[in-house]
């Protein structure tokens, strides 16, 4: 089973996802999957808070921030993966590089491999952020950023089984309502 | 009408061809200036129009309704952009009310109202 889990910041997500990925899981395969690349103090705090809130979930953790596409070999085959989040993911591998400069290539190259990923492991549920609906004009790097992450949503929620978005907690379905 | 709505990227343009048949020539693309056919059978981006509106003092929702002579039989379509933090620039802040106040207007006259997230549509009315 394939889900993606969308919405605005602090509106469930998290908890939904953890939860559903828990009740998907095998006993010993279920997986969180930490896309985050931690920079300075305030990364480590959100981290520790975020392990805080998994204790005792009985998930195991992988720390892959890049190249999808290369950790499938290592990937548990009857595993429940929850990766949080595709926005880490697309930002790591869009901004990333050591060259200052930005890769447009990226938004193809996160869903081809998390697409890639998906066939390989069990269950993966997605968490990605709603970015899409504010009132500003962005310079070209941060709307390259936004059309890449919707480019990304758009292919997961084109193979994912359940497509929801969660708004102050409550869930709205677009796709598979009936399948959790 | 018909109006659809839903956050930048999300494929709403795509949902409109599918859903009613249209092809780019039915389309007409707003740009940030008063310049809308409204004889084309669907209007995208109307919240850029509505920026051109707010920039020159005119509220977008009574210039809709006095130029739309076939406003019944439009499809428009507007990016969502009521959700983020309100803007610092003063046209930007009367630029998101005024959509609002548009879309509210377009809403109330339209047979359906789709949102569209992630390419998937929801129908709101």
């Amino acid at each position: 089973m394939k889900i993606l889990i969308s919405g605005g910041a602090k509106n469930g997500k998290s908890m939904f996802a953890q939860e559903c990925a828990k009740k998907l899981s095998e006993p010993g395969h279920l997986w969180y999957l930490a896309t985050m690349e931690p920079h300075d103090d305030e990364d480590y705090a959100r981290i520790a808070r975020h392990r805080n809130e998994r204790a005792g979930w009985g998930f195991g953790t992988a720390e892959w921030g890049r190249d999808i596409e290369a950790h499938i070999d290592e990937a548990d085959r009857k595993g429940t993966y929850l990766v949080d989040s595709v926005t880490a993911l697309l930002t790591n591998e869009m901004f990333g590089g050591m060259s200052g400069e930005i890769n447009f290539a990226a938004p193809d190259k996160t869903a081809s491999g998390l697409i890639a990923f998906s066939e390989t492991a069990e269950n993966v549920v997605f968490v990605s952020d709603n970015i899409y609906c504010d009132a500003a004009f962005y310079d070209e790097w941060t709307e390259a950023f936004r059309s890449g992450l919707a480019a990304v949503d758009r292919r997961l929620a084109e193979v994912c089984d359940v497509v929801a978005e969660f708004c102050c907690g409550q869930i709205i379905y677009y796709k598979g309502a009936g399948l959790l | 009408m018909e109006l659809i709505i839903g956050g930048a990227y999300q494929g709403k343009t795509e949902y409109a061809k599918a859903a009613f048949g249209l092809n780019d020539g039915d389309i007409f693309v707003c740009d940030k200036d008063g310049n809308v056919d409204f004889g084309k059978r669907c209007i995208s981006h109307i919240e850029r129009f509505s920026f051109w509106c707010v920039e020159h003092g005119i509220e977008p929702a009574d210039y809709f309704f006095e130029h739309a002579e076939n406003a019944e039989n439009l499809i428009v379509i507007s990016d969502d952009i009521s959700c983020g933090v309100v803007p610092i620039d003063k046209t930007e802040r009367a630029w998101r009310e005024a959509n609002g106040r548009l879309l509210i207007r377009l809403s109330k006259e339209s047979q359906h109202v789709t949102r569209v997230f992630c390419g998937l549509s929801q129908r709101l009315k």
